[in-house]
């Protein structure tokens, strides 16, 4: 933490100043002279302050109300803590104010007492009283004056009336002529050269002859009577002059109407600006609260937002650790209880981050070894099958997809038992599993045909539980296609007579086949009749005999010649087209059918030795035929699954099929259920096909037999 | 409908709220004037700009109650002379002012006048003599005739206004508010060529 917020300074110092600017208010409300003229500033200023607080908690309310809307994080909370804090603000706040105003308004009120205010007013009439007395007898004595001054003409005036003032202790004696001229004046103070001339109002009065006496306060000279009579002159009463004098009152007197008249003059004006004063102390004392209130309030947003700052970041955090995204980590919140829950929260999802990382590596590298392990499978020409402890299908390698001949992706994770109702092929191989398994033999081996879609094959299987309980046990079957390597050694033992029986047999066969014909030739001539024809007989059976077993023994010769193939490229069809035709006109009773793919690929093959497999096929086909009508069906299409870029070539008779027991030796030479042939025909096809890498099987149909023949065409070939 | 409400009321609210505000400004600018000048003429005696003038004061009740209790009241005469300039601010030749205290006297029952300046007082009987004495101007020497540009017109400005600032502070605050005491004639201008 590097100190408070700035937001909390700026917020301090407008509270200082608030405050400073609440105690100016109120020392100004104080009648002091100092800030008396600051006084409307500073209600202006806490006016302004007063809206700026009212906008920002309005604004402060929007934010409040959007956010609920939006149901964010925190707003809920915020609110309470808003509501509590506003509450406990404002009520205090409201009670003191209540209180205070009474105060305020009993406290001003009891200043004023109606009996000061009485005994003010009495000491003003009694001062009034003891003055009226005064005057009248100024009066008086003014009268008597006016009556002396009444032979008194204008010239001699100023000397009289000098004599007249001193006699009757005026301060100021004037006498007005009836235009309100002054005649004459005679003042005590030398000094003032012009008379206080009366008002017109008095001077009108006395014109309706009635005399004039009052109080005149005069600056710098305290308090004076003032009196005007009538002064007849001696030009007679129609002549009416007027005489005016200004008496002092007595120091002491004057010093007491003067203290009586402040305090009753101050009291008055207190009295009268008590409604003032009153409104006064409650807008400051409203505005102070007013403006406390609001800056609280204002405060209380800012507090319950801080307050639940953390909080909401919490269940925020929490929120996204429930989402997955652990690892979440939220700023520090303090040193307090809040603080320490974040700390925790944090190092709990940092924790939860660490584990799920070590998962995931540990999940990687299982992955990795079984991908390894996958490749390695995958590189095995053995077929392993993986069951699981229910004898489902768990896992398997491509080998095993290639040797049996089923597609075992749809059979993953149930029994082999459910691809046995689609592949019906595939019967045997699961009927020996399932009875070794039913034997809970811990170790199996055993051989097995199995007439796949490509053909009868020889497998040897082996089977071995798997260590471990429920998930982890289960049984791993691992078997591997032997038809090649039987039919190796097979197709080498048969090589090896074939080159015995052309070395061992054809050398003898032109020394017999020649002594026959010199037998013939030597004793025919001397032999007559029944013996010569018997003669002629036997050495024809010899040579004709000799001369099948050099054919034969020259077809084996051929079978066993290593081949010397003469390339080309090869439209197969045409080629097919070609030899079906040979056999139209030929075999009457046969019809021969053809189904021909036209978009072949080109083949690179030896023409005359594809041409000599036709021939072959076909007529082992027409062999088959068990007296019926025949129908053989040629078809030819592109290859699939293994062999696919390759060409199939099908030939299908309606014949009586292979018998169970041929289907194993069907390729071999001299394997022949057939009267007429030499027995070599499917051996040399066979030949043939694998001289061209290609494959030949064989299989029973409904109502006949089918012999395939997949080649492979371009860069597969060898 | 239901949005368009909302915001209908608070405009209508904003704009009470404006109208209110104005209103408070044009009370506090524009009162009624309480007094005014009759009259205001100019002569030259003895190469002296003279002025002469008729102010009818009427104080308002509020203002008569507070002066008879007590509050003394200030009441302001100023005069101006300013010569018109098209081009920037006029130039101020002159700028005069006289200050009255208007007082009531409890003991003699009597509304006493003080000129601030000098101190001179006089005492009326009835508050209306002593207005009608305050709104006699006669001779208010101006400026002398040397001082003044021959064929340049001058701008004589009057005007008269009760000093709220000299009112005690506590009425200061009312006053600012109240038009009862914001008491103050219409400026009145004159002509004057030399």
């Amino acid at each position: 933490m590097s100190g408070l917020p700035r937001q909390a300074i700026i917020r301090i110092l407008l509270s200082v100043l608030l405050i400073l600017s609440l105690y100016l208010l109120s020392a100004a409300t104080e009648n002091s002279a100092r800030f008396g003229r600051l006084y409307l500033w500073l209600l202006l200023i806490n006016g302004v302050v007063l809206v700026v607080l009212s906008g920002l908690i309005v604004n402060n309310l929007q934010r409040l109300v959007r956010s609920l809307r939006a149901r964010e994080t925190g707003s809920r909370l915020t609110l309470r803590l808003m509501g509590l804090f506003v509450v406990l603000a404002v009520l205090p706040g409201l009670v003191v104010y209540s209180f205070s105003m009474q105060f305020l308004q009993r406290g001003v009120d009891s200043w004023f007492d109606v009996r000061i205010e009485n005994a003010l007013e009495d000491a003003l009439a009694l001062s009034q009283a003891s003055l009226d007395q005064r005057m009248r007898d100024m009066q008086q004595r003014l009268e008597e004056a006016a009556r002396d001054l009444a032979d008194v003409n204008q010239a001699m005036a100023p000397i009289a009336l000098g004599d007249l003032r001193a006699r009757t202790g005026a301060s100021e004696l004037t006498l007005i002529g009836e235009n309100g001229r002054i005649i004459a004046a005679s003042s005590m103070e030398t000094d003032s050269i012009l008379p206080h001339r009366p008002e017109e109002s008095i001077l009108l009065q006395l014109r309706q002859g009635r005399p004039y006496v009052g109080l005149d306060p005069i600056e710098n000279a305290g308090l004076h009577i003032r009196a005007l009579v009538r002064a007849p002159g001696p030009d007679g009463p129609g002549n009416t002059r007027i005489l005016q004098g200004l008496f002092q009152v007595s120091p002491r007197i004057n010093d007491l109407a003067d203290e009586v008249e402040t305090a009753f003059s101050e009291y008055r004006e207190l009295a009268y600006l008590r409604g003032p004063l009153k409104d006064s102390f409650i807008l400051t004392l409203s505005l102070v609260l007013l403006v406390s209130l609001l800056f609280a309030v204002w405060s209380a947003f800012y507090l319950a937002r801080r307050l639940v700052a953390p909080v909401s970041r919490l269940a925020e955090g929490t929120r996204a650790m429930a989402a997955g995204e652990y690892g979440t980590q939220l700023p520090p919140a303090g040193n307090d209880e809040l603080g320490f829950l974040v700390r925790s929260f944090n190092d709990m999802s940092r924790r939860v981050a660490d584990v799920r990382d070590a998962a995931r590596q540990s999940q990687t590298l299982v992955e990795s070894q079984r991908t390894y392990l996958e490749t390695v499978l995958g590189r095995l020409s053995s077929g392993v099958l993986a069951l699981g402890p229910d004898a489902t299908l768990r896992t398997y390698n491509q080998a095993a997809e290639d040797i049996l001949s089923v597609p075992l992706q749809p059979g993953t994770g149930q029994p082999l038992s459910a691809l046995v109702e689609r592949f019906p092929d595939f019967g045997p191989f699961v009927e020996q599993i399932d009875a070794h398994r039913d034997e809970a033999d811990a170790e199996w081996r055993a051989e097995l045909s199995l007439d796949t879609r490509e053909g009868r094959r020889s497998l040897i299987c082996s089977g071995a539980m798997l260590p471990g309980e429920g998930e982890g046990g289960g049984e791993v079957i691992v078997f591997d296609d032997v038809t090649t390597l039987i039919q190796a050694q097979r197709d080498a033992a048969w090589g090896e007579v074939a080159r015995r029986l052309a070395h061992e047999i054809r050398n003898p066969l032109t020394p017999i086949q020649l002594s026959a014909e010199r037998l013939r030739h030597k004793v025919g001539n001397r032999l007559s009749g029944e013996e010569a024809a018997l003669l002629e007989r036997s050495t024809d059976t010899i040579i004709h005999q000799v001369e099948a077993m050099k054919e034969m023994v020259q077809a084996f010769s051929e079978y066993a010649r290593p081949p010397v193939l003469q390339l080309q490229r090869v439209d197969f069809n045409a080629l097919v087209r070609e030899v079906v035709e040979l056999y139209r006109g030929q075999a009457a009773q046969a019809s021969i059918r053809t189904d021909l793919d036209d978009h072949l690929p080109v083949l690179e093959a030896d023409a005359g030795r594809l041409r000599q497999l036709l021939n072959n096929l076909i007529r082992n086909a027409l062999e088959a035929d068990d007296g019926g009508a025949c129908e053989i069906l040629v078809s030819t299409r592109r290859g699939s699954g293994r062999h696919a870029g390759g060409i199939q070539l099908d030939i299908e008779d309606n014949g009586p099929g292979f018998a169970d027991s041929m289907l194993d030796q069907l390729f071999e030479p001299y394997v022949s259920t057939k009267p007429r042939g030499s027995g070599l025909g499917l051996a040399i096809v066979k030949k043939i096909v694998e001289e061209h890498n290609g494959a030949i099987s064989a299989r029973n149909i409904d109502g006949g037999a089918r012999l395939s023949v997949r080649l492979p065409t371009g860069r597969d070939q060898r | 409908m239901g949005s368009i409400m909302p915001a209908w009321t608070s405009a209508s609210r904003r704009v009470a709220l404006l109208t209110a505000l104005l209103g408070l400004a044009a009370v506090g600018i524009n009162p009624a004037a309480a007094f005014s000048v009759a009259s205001l003429d100019e002569r030259f005696d003895n190469g002296l700009l003279m002025v002469d003038a008729r102010v009818d004061y009427a104080l308002t009740a509020t203002a008569i109650e507070g002066l008879e209790s007590g509050v003394d009241l200030v009441i302001t005469q100023r005069l101006s002379l300013e010569r018109p300039r098209w081009w920037w601010r006029d130039v101020q030749v002159v700028d005069q002012q006289r200050r009255y205290r208007l007082a009531y006297h409890a003991i003699s029952r009597r509304y006493v006048l003080n000129r601030l300046a000098s101190g001179e007082s006089r005492s009326y009987r009835s508050l209306d003599a002593l207005l009608t004495r305050l709104g006699r101007i006669e001779a208010w020497p101006v400026i002398g005739r040397d001082r003044l540009e021959d064929g340049q017109t001058y701008r004589l400005r009057f005007d008269t206004a009760l000093d709220a600032d000299a009112l005690p502070r506590l009425l200061r605050t009312v006053a600012w508010t109240s038009a009862d005491w914001q008491l103050r004639s219409e400026p009145r201008t004159l002509e004057v060529q030399p």
